[in-house]
Order: structure tokens, then C-alpha cells, then sequence
């Protein structure tokens, strides 16, 4: 095995291009030396691209774009501002300090971590994701990108570089809720990010439900939004809308949690996270 | 691969190979035994150390990619005067039982600190999320921490 270090998007590209599967890429490295260590991978090459700069901006003019190695820490300070409180809280559950000082937006999606924290609440504000090769730059919905248990489209030789969200909507609400066995250091045994916007009325006009760690990937559930919209937060609709995700999800048994205690908890959770998303859209 | 780097203020050329860990270099090739292996895979804290001043688990953080980069151990601490605070109010207060969790703990309230020289114990609880200790139950942990803060405000 060998490591080079890229000093350029560019040259990470290069090199990708040339080595494909055969090539790791390493960012902070919070899941990829640990995969190392337990010979879970067996790269014949490691790319570290953490120094490139440029990957680690944050932009909130127009649309909110973040690169991919903004770390989680960055983002559970706010670095994107107001409106994305359900990204801070998520990314402030990843690990303790130490993995958040570290740890990458980026690395998080392309891991791709059936409970994965953040990919819940970057699901519910739009995130799209953009990979670049030598070939070219492609933009696909997150959704799109993560498609099984660790599994995502991107090709061996593309590079993740920018996440894109939705701008921040007036009257809206968001949050990142995680049930653990304790409040630090945990993977999430259920975590639910919801997103919902109110007309002046109180009433709901779009919604988003997000959940992990109760199925093969991260994923938003169409049939809990539908139930909730047109209604007021009310418990009819959150009753519906738990019903709806409840048929979405497909948890398993494992040593975190059963499969039957994922689904008791989901609609107390969605009935919190329908609370905390109204009081943040009055704020 | 050789990277060149600086350990407690001092520069060190060390040969690493590509998946070597910053603890392993450490502690295997710079024999700076104080920073400690628990769990190895970044769950404990046992192992954090400062890098570029930021507490990272050296257990899961690459050798490699530390070119260039300032590195601090527990060892430095004696050149801290923070550090050294910290070390003897740990004493002081019982903070430290069986010791083995007690050099990450002190680099990490090193870091931490330094960027809130007053943090609110909620926010202090938080930033030690990733530190885990078995003996003391953290209230003498947290003792520690209070004198230190209350012990150089008096100064």
C-alpha cells in the first residue's frame, strides 16, 4: 500500500482517473483507518485529500453550499446559519470533539452508514451532491446518491467535492432527533430529522421526514409528508403521518436496538420532532 | 514515507508507513509512551492529542497527515502552563484513579480551554463526550476543571 497526498482537486482527479478501485480516498480518516485497522479494506493506494483547501468552504450567498470537507464540527457550530438547525444538531451527535474536529461532511455521505447522522437532515433540506472526475461534474439528488448499506453511485473515479442544500424558508422549522442508549458517543439506534413550513395560519404547507438506522440507508418517507401537510402539527396527522413511515422503514435486530423497539419509538419521536419544528418556525 | 513535523515544539523527521496511525507513531517510533492505546477505534479518548491544536483520537487519525503539522502530547503539558494547572488540580481533586484515560482528558481540556477559558459545565460535559473514564464517575473530573478555571481567574 501506498499513500500520496493531493495538493490540488485536480491532481485528486489525476489520480483517480488512473487507479479507480484500487485507490482509497482518505479525509479525516474517522471511518477509513478504522476500516484499515480491521482490514475491512485493502486499498492498494491511499489518496489523502484533506489539505485541499478549497473543499472545505461554506457558501450561503444564493444557495447553501458546503464542500465536502467541511467537518462535522464546522457544522455543529452553525457555520450555515439560521434555518439548518436540524444539520448542527445532527452533525453536533457524530462521536464526541475529537471525531468532529476531524470527521468530514463529505466522508459521512460517502460512507454512507445506514446511521448516519447527518444524512437524515441533509435529506430534508434537498441536498444534492456534486462529483467531479476527469470525465466531468455531475449533480444528482442525495437520495439518488446513497442508494443501499454503504452503497453509493459514485463511480471509482469520482470525487465528491460540494453538497448542496435548499435555501433556509420563511416559517419553517427544523430539527435532528436521535434515540441512544446514552446521549454521547452514540449510533443512532432510530434518528429522525424533520423539516416543515407553516402558512400564517399554523398550518402545515410542506414537509419533510427523514430517518436512519431503520433500514439499509438513510431515507425520507413521501407518505409521513403527505400525512402531515394541510394539517396543523395536530396528533390526527401525526398519527397518520407515523403510520405512513412506520410502513417506509424496515429495521432490523442488532445490537444497538431490535427491530420492534425502532418502530415503538418512531411515533413519539415524529410527534417531538412535529413539536420542535413548530416553535422553531414561530421563532 | 518520511514526514517532517513538529512534536512538543520540537521538529522530528519520522519514517511512517502509508496506514500507520499518529498513535502508532507515537508511541512505537518516537516512544512518547504517555499517550495511551484504549479502545483503538476512536470510541474512548484515551489516545487524544492535540494536532495543530485541535483534540484528535490519534488512534484513527493517519501519520501521514501530520506533515507539517504541530503535534501536542501529555508530555508537552509539562511545558503548558495550563497543562501543568490542569495536572495538579486533577491531583488535587481525585481526578485521577487508575490514570490510563487521563492524558486524553487532559489534552482535550487543554484544547478546549483554550478557545473557552470559561465554559458552562453543560458545554464542558459536551466537549468530554469523547473522553470515557471508569473510575471516577467524572464528578472529580469535573472538580478538576472548576478549580483550574477558578484557581487562575485569582491570578
Amino acid at each position: 500500500m501506498e499513500l500520496s497526498t493531493a495538493d490540488s482537486v485536480d491532481a485528486a482527479l489525476d489520480e483517480l482517473s488512473r487507479r479507480g478501485e484500487r485507490c482509497r480516498v482518505l479525509a479525516g480518516g474517522t471511518d477509513v483507518m478504522i476500516q484499515l485497522a480491521r482490514r475491512e479494506i485493502t486499498p492498494e493506494h491511499l489518496l489523502h485529500v484533506e489539505r485541499l483547501g478549497e473543499l472545505r468552504a461554506v457558501e450561503t450567498e444564493g444557495s447553501t453550499r458546503l464542500g465536502a470537507l467541511v467537518t462535522h464540527r464546522d457544522l455543529a457550530v452553525g457555520r450555515l446559519g439560521p434555518g439548518y438547525a436540524a444539520v448542527a444538531e445532527s452533525a453536533a451527535t457524530v462521536g464526541g470533539l475529537q471525531t468532529q474536529v476531524v470527521g468530514t461532511i463529505g466522508g459521512n455521505v460517502c460512507n454512507a452508514s445506514p446511521a448516519a447522522d447527518t444524512l437524515p437532515a441533509l435529506l430534508v433540506h434537498d441536498a444534492e451532491v456534486t462529483l467531479r472526475s476527469v470525465r466531468g461534474s455531475r449533480t444528482v439528488p442525495l437520495a439518488e446518491f446513497v442508494v443501499g448499506r454503504r452503497v453509493t453511485t459514485r463511480a471509482p473515479d469520482e470525487l465528491l467535492t460540494t453538497i448542496t442544500l435548499g435555501r433556509p424558508i420563511p416559517r419553517t422549522g427544523d430539527v435532528y432527533l436521535k434515540v441512544g442508549r446514552r446521549s454521547a458517543m452514540e449510533v443512532a439506534i432510530v434518528g429522525l430529522a424533520a423539516r416543515l413550513t407553516f402558512d400564517g395560519t399554523g398550518v402545515v404547507t410542506d414537509a419533510r421526514i427523514a430517518v436512519a438506522s431503520v433500514g439499509p440507508r438513510p431515507l425520507r418517507s413521501v407518505g409521513a409528508e403527505t400525512a402531515l401537510v394541510g394539517g396543523t402539527g395536530d396528533a390526527e396527522s401525526v398519527h397518520a403521518a407515523a403510520k405512513a413511515l412506520l410502513q417506509d422503514v424496515d429495521p432490523i435486530d442488532d445490537v444497538r436496538g431490535t427491530a420492534d423497539y425502532r418502530r415503538r419509538v418512531i411515533p413519539g419521536l415524529l410527534g417531538r420532532a412535529v413539536r420542535v419544528c413548530a416553535e422553531r418556525a414561530e421563532g | 514515507m518520511d514526514v517532517t513535523l513538529t512534536v512538543n515544539g520540537r521538529r522530528e523527521q519520522v519514517e511512517v508507513g502509508p496506514a500507520e496511525t499518529l498513535l502508532g507513531m507515537l508511541r512505537e517510533r518516537l516512544r512518547l509512551t504517555g499517550t495511551k492505546e484504549g479502545c483503538n477505534e476512536g470510541e474512548c479518548g484515551a489516545c487524544t492529542v492535540l494536532v495543530d491544536g485541535l483534540p484528535v483520537d490519534s488512534c484513527i487519525y493517519s501519520a501521514a497527515a501530520t506533515s507539517g503539522r504541530s503535534v501536542e502530547t501529555v508530555e508537552g503539558l509539562a511545558d503548558d502552563d495550563l497543562g501543568r494547572d490542569l495536572q495538579a488540580a486533577f491531583v488535587a481533586a481525585g481526578g485521577v484513579q487508575c490514570g490510563f484515560c487521563t492524558p486524553g482528558f487532559l489534552t482535550t481540556l487543554v484544547a478546549v480551554l483554550r478557545e473557552n477559558p470559561e465554559p458552562s459545565e453543560p458545554e464542558l460535559r459536551e466537549a468530554l463526550a469523547g473522553n470515557i473514564c471508569r473510575c471516577t464517575g467524572y464528578s472529580q473530573i469535573l472538580d478538576a476543571v472548576a478549580a483550574t478555571i477558578s484557581g487562575r481567574n485569582r491570578r
